[in-house]
C-alpha cells in the first residue's frame, strides 16, 4: 500500500533521511510530494549547517593524552617510578614542612568561615604570581596526601603550597584556566556539601566533595568555576586506586 | 600487539571516530565550550577506564553517548546551567556564508537552543550524531513513535520560528 500524503509528510519531518524504500518511492509519486520533498531537502541542509560547529584545536590532543591514564588491569601494573619518587619527595617535603611552622586547625566553625579566612590571608598574594610556574614538585605534594592529581589538573597548576585547613594540612594552588587564574584549596579531610556556593568580598566559592576530602574552587563570577567542577573532582584521585 | 598497545589502539580508534560529534553534541546540550570539552574529556577518560567492558565496538558510538548524557546529568542534577548567549557558544567560521545566510544560520541557531530539551535532544541525537529513529529510541528510552513525534514538533517549530521571524516563508526561498 503506497504512503498517503499525511504520512509522508509525518516521514519527512521526523527522519528526512530515511532510506525505507516506500518513504523512497514516495518522494517522486507526485508533484505534491516531490515539492515537498525538496523543501525538506532545503531545511535539512540549513539545519545540519546550523549544527556543525567547528572543531577546537585541542580538543583531540586532549583526548587521546587520556590513555596516559593508568588503568586497572589494563595498566602496567606495577607502580610507575615516578610515583614512588614523587611519593618519597611527598613525605620528605611533609616532614620538612611539619617541622616549620604550620598554624593548622585553628577551629574554624564551618568550612565557610575557613575558606573566607583563609582566602583573605593569603588568597591574592598567591594569585598575583599565577603567572608562574612552579618549581614545586606538584605530584609530591599530593602523594603526601595519598591522592594524585591527574595530568587535567597538575598540568594547570601555577603556584601551590601547603596551607592550613579545618581538620589540618590541605593544599592551597593557584590553576591558570582559560578564564583566568583559580583559586583551589584542597582539604583531605573536610567534607563539604557537595556544590555548596558562597560568596565573600566579590569572590565566589564552589565547594566540591572528592573521593578523598573535598575542594573549594574559588573565583570571579565571570569564570565560571562550574566549568572546573568536574576537573577537580576527576582529577585528584585517590592513590593506587586504578592500579 | 601486546594487550595493552590493543587497548591503546582500541581508545584511538575510538577518539578519532567518534570524539567531534560527541564534542559537537555535548556543545549543543550545555551551551558552553568549557564544559563540553570537561564533558567529552570525562567520557573519554571513563571509557578508558572502562574500555575492557566495550565487547562490541560497533555498540561503542552509542556506549560513549550514554557515557556522556549520564555524566550530563550527574553533574548538573542539582544546578541546571543557564545557557550562554548563543553566539558565544557557536564557534563554527561562517566567514564562507553570505550575510543572509549567516542571519538565517544564526536565527536557526538560536531557536535550536531554544527547543525544549525533550525536542532538542533526538535532534542533536540525529543531526549531529547521525542516529536513526530506532536508536534514539533506545538511547532515550522512548519508543519509537515517540520519538519521531518529537523530531517532527522539533522541526516544525524551528521552521515555525523562522516563518514568524520572517526570514521565510517558503525554505525555497532560503537558498
Amino acid at each position: 500500500m503506497s504512503m498517503n500524503f499525511s504520512e509522508f509528510i509525518r516521514q519527512l519531518g521526523a527522519e528526512p533521511l530515511s532510506q525505507d524504500p516506500e518513504f523512497l518511492r514516495a518522494r517522486s509519486s507526485s508533484p505534491e510530494f516531490h515539492q515537498a520533498a525538496e523543501e525538506a531537502d532545503a531545511f535539512e541542509e540549513k539545519l545540519t549547517r546550523a549544527m556543525d560547529l567547528q572543531l577546537p584545536d585541542d580538543i583531540m590532543k586532549n583526548i587521546l593524552q587520556i590513555s596516559r591514564h593508568p588503568v586497572g588491569s589494563a595498566a602496567a601494573s606495577t607502580t610507575p617510578w615516578w610515583r614512588s619518587m614523587a611519593l618519597a619527595a611527598g613525605i620528605l617535603i611533609a616532614i620538612v614542612a611539619t617541622g616549620i611552622t604550620w598554624n593548622m586547625n585553628r577551629g574554624w566553625d564551618s568550612v565557610d568561615e575557613y575558606v573566607t579566612d583563609h582566602y583573605r590571608h593569603d588568597g591574592s598574594g598567591l594569585l598575583a604570581r599565577a603567572g608562574e610556574k612552579t618549581t614545586q614538585d606538584i605530584q609530591g605534594i599530593f602523594a603526601s596526601f595519598n591522592v594524585e592529581a591527574a595530568p587535567e589538573l597538575a598540568d594547570i597548576v601555577s603556584v601551590i603550597k601547603y596551607c592550613p585547613t579545618p581538620n589540618g594540612k590541605g593544599i592551597h594552588m593557584v590553576l591558570n584556566t582559560r578564564a583566568g587564574p583559580v583559586t583551589v584549596i584542597y582539604m583531605p579531610a573536610t567534607e563539604v556539601n557537595d556544590r555548596e556556593t558562597l560568596d565573600f568580598d566579590g569572590m565566589q566559592v564552589l565547594l566540591v566533595s572528592l573521593e578523598k576530602g573535598s575542594a573549594a574552587i574559588i573565583g570571579t563570577g565571570s569564570q565560571g568555576l562550574l566549568a572546573l567542577y568536574s576537573v577537580i573532582q576527576n582529577s585528584i584521585i585517590p592513590e593506587f586506586s586504578n592500579a | 600487539m601486546s594487550n595493552e598497545s590493543s587497548r591503546h589502539a582500541r581508545f584511538n580508534q575510538l577518539a578519532e571516530n567518534y570524539g567531534a560529534d560527541l564534542y559537537r553534541y555535548a556543545m549543543w546540550i550545555c551551551g558552553n565550550d568549557a564544559l563540553a570539552k570537561d564533558l567529552v574529556q570525562e567520557t573519554y577518560l571513563r571509557a578508558w577506564k572502562a574500555l575492557d567492558k566495550l565487547n562490541d565496538i560497533g555498540a561503542a558510538k552509542s556506549w560513549l553517548i550514554t557515557i556522556l548524557r549520564r555524566e550530563y546529568a550527574r553533574t548538573f542534577e542539582r544546578k541546571v546551567p543557564k545557557f550562554t548567549d548563543v553566539e558565544t557558544v557557536v564557534i563554527t567560521e561562517d566567514s564562507e556564508l553570505a550575510p543572509d545566510d549567516r542571519t538565517e544560520i544564526k536565527l536557526l541557531r538560536q531557536s535550536i537552543m531554544e527547543l525544549a530539551p525533550k525536542y532538542r535532544e533526538p535532534l542533536l541525537l540525529q543531526v549531529v550524531l547521525g542516529h536513526s529513529c530506532q536508536e534514539i529510541s533506545e538511547q532515550l528510552g522512548i519508543s519509537k513513535s515517540a520519538v519521531m513525534t518529537q523530531l517532527f514538533r522539533a522541526r516544525e517549530q524551528l521552521k515555525s520560528r523562522l516563518r514568524k521571524d520572517g526570514v521565510t516563508g517558503n525554505v525555497h526561498e532560503l537558498f
